[in-house]
């Protein structure tokens, strides 16, 4: 089965590459950079990009911006997933903190984050917090919806089963509400995870001293359309790995459910 | 009233009620100033239509529920929440997903600090008990319907409860898989010898399985009890037994109560054995 997805992707990604190409016999380079002008740029650019110390910043290339925005998007996962699960558990079991915590959350997590960066970045500067706590936000509402549905959903009949045997309190929150609701939970992380390298990207462009959406930021002042895609591309490459990466390590931990048997979600 | 010789009262309901209130602030009486004892080692079946309270009396005994008047005594103490020693088997599949059978069969035993080599021996001994050592290391989604039943079932006595509790336990399987987990059910009840027999409230609308199973059977209807009916065949019980007179005497009762055959039938001589001395 994986086998077969593998070379259908490996096909879609040819494909991808070829229509690059076609379309860059009718666009101007301007525009449309061709795929290996991009290719040799990424090559160029890893270590030490010269042009960055041109615009006045340190001497870093690619790889430290990859390095910066892959933490700066792992740590806001990590702390935005953590609250917004504990708090999707707790309201799915408490309706009177659910009525508080409902409206704060969903409310936030309408706001665009072009209109709540900027507030950020006043409050917390322009380094790593800023960015930091812009994306967390959105994931914590990922999850706080995934969870609270998850716990939700959960047979009332698991809880009352593991009292009846002699378990706790805290032993029923731990072995029935949270493992119950890991499959769901970690679907969630897997989506929260592939939107946030997104915005981990914007909140760099609107204001950062370096990362992948910094370079992009400083390269469109100067309409440098090659290593502005070369930018992209490394920040959809990391996406897709660490999606691939956490895909087959969530399956493994819910290996009980009927989710990861069908590999969906 | 059909009370066990000897032993004491384990289960004992005293003018117990419990109502609910609906969405539409309607008050519903599911449980209507109920006494009645249970005595120890009793296999008791608690047989009604469908809304006539005896889940609610269930789950009041399990400590899921609390009464809303009278009290409720289970071994001389008043029931406030869930415990081991009321073991509980549920209608719906309560068989946890994210545990292994054996560990599921273990659950219980882990809770109260029972130690790894012990909880397994004992987990590993119901599993053989019911049928199942094969998918001990199997995940419960890969079992069927009734294996999940022989699991609860297990997991239940592994776990040493003196008062199991089954809420139309075998309802949602098909007719030969229920006769097999009767007789699972039985057999694990018996062997532990008549005065160390744990005792067995079974709720069921079915009158066969009750007769099959039951020394005792409960009838409710619109949350009272309305009778009770002492059941003394002997075990194990053959298709033969059940058409003894006194079963179809029995079975006549019950389906009365349950509105499928007009009382005067019930109380006169049945039909069908009529023509038997």
């Amino acid at each position: 089965m994986a086998k077969r997805f593998d070379v259908l992707g490996l096909i879609g990604l040819v494909l991808l590459v070829a229509i690059w190409q076609l379309l860059t016999l009718a666009l101007p380079l301007i525009s449309l950079p061709h795929p290996a002008h991009v290719a040799g740029r990424i090559a160029e650019d890893f270590i030490v990009a010269d042009y960055l110390l041109f615009y006045g910043l340190p001497e870093t290339g690619l790889l430290d911006s990859m390095l910066y925005t892959t933490g700066n998007v792992l740590i806001a996962v990590a702390l935005g997933a953590t609250v917004g699960t504990v708090c999707g558990l707790v309201t799915a079991r408490f309706d009177l903190i659910r009525s508080v915590i409902d409206p704060v959350l969903l409310v936030l997590g309408t706001i665009p984050i072009l209109v709540l960066a900027p507030f950020f970045l006043i409050w917390f500067g322009t380094g790593r917090t800023s960015a930091v706590l812009l994306v967390a936000i959105y994931v914590a509402v990922i999850l706080y919806i995934y969870a609270q549905r998850a716990a939700s959903t959960l047979d009332p009949v698991y809880e009352d089963a593991a009292y009846t045997l002699g378990a706790s309190r805290r032993r029923v929150i731990w072995d029935v509400l949270i493992k119950g609701t890991v499959p769901q939970i970690l679907g969630g992380i897997r989506i929260a995870l592939a939107g946030a390298w997104g915005l981990e990207a914007i909140a760099e462009l609107l204001g950062a001293q370096q990362g992948i959406g910094k370079i992009v930021q400083v390269l469109a002042g100067s309409i440098d359309m090659e290593g502005i895609f070369a930018a992209l591309l490394v920040l959809g490459i990391l996406a897709v790995v660490f999606d691939a990466f956490t895909a087959r390590f969530f399956s493994y931990i819910s290996a009980w459910s009927v989710e990861a048997r069908t590999g969906g979600g | 009233m059909a009370r066990a010789a000897g032993g004491r009262d384990v289960i004992v309901a005293s003018n117990l009620s419990r109502t609910f209130r609906r969405a539409d602030k309607q008050t519903v009486t599911a449980l209507d100033d109920v006494t009645f004892q249970i005595g120890r080692g009793q296999f008791v079946c608690l047989v009604g239509p469908s809304g006539c309270g005896k889940s609610t009396l269930l789950k009041l005994v399990a400590g899921l529920m609390l009464p809303s008047a009278g009290t409720l005594e289970v071994e001389g103490e008043a029931v406030a929440k869930p415990g081991p020693e009321r073991g509980m088997v549920f209608q719906q599949d309560s068989v946890f997903p994210w545990l292994r059978v054996i560990d599921n069969v273990e659950y219980g035993l882990k809770c109260r600090g029972v130690g790894k080599d012990e909880r397994r021996k004992s987990a590993e001994f119901y599993l053989e008990r019911v049928g199942l050592s094969h998918v001990a290391r199997a995940w419960p989604r890969e079992l069927s319907g009734g294996m999940l039943k022989r699991v609860a079932v297990a997991t239940v006595f592994a776990n040493g409860a003196n008062v199991l509790l089954l809420d139309e336990p075998f309802g949602a399987v098909d007719y030969v898989t229920k006769r097999n987990l009767h007789d699972v059910l039985l057999a694990l009840w018996t062997e532990a010898g008549s005065d160390e027999r744990r005792t067995v409230v079974f709720v069921t609308h079915d009158v066969d399985e009750a007769l099959i199973l039951a020394d005792r059977i409960l009838v409710m209807h619109s949350g009272r009890i309305v009778d009770d009916l002492a059941v003394e065949a002997p075990r194990p019980r053959t298709t033969d037994g059940l058409m003894e007179p006194t079963m179809v005497q029995h079975k006549h009762v019950l389906l009365a109560h349950l509105g499928l055959e007009d009382t005067a039938g019930a109380a006169g001589a049945p039909v069908s054995a009529g023509a038997d001395p």
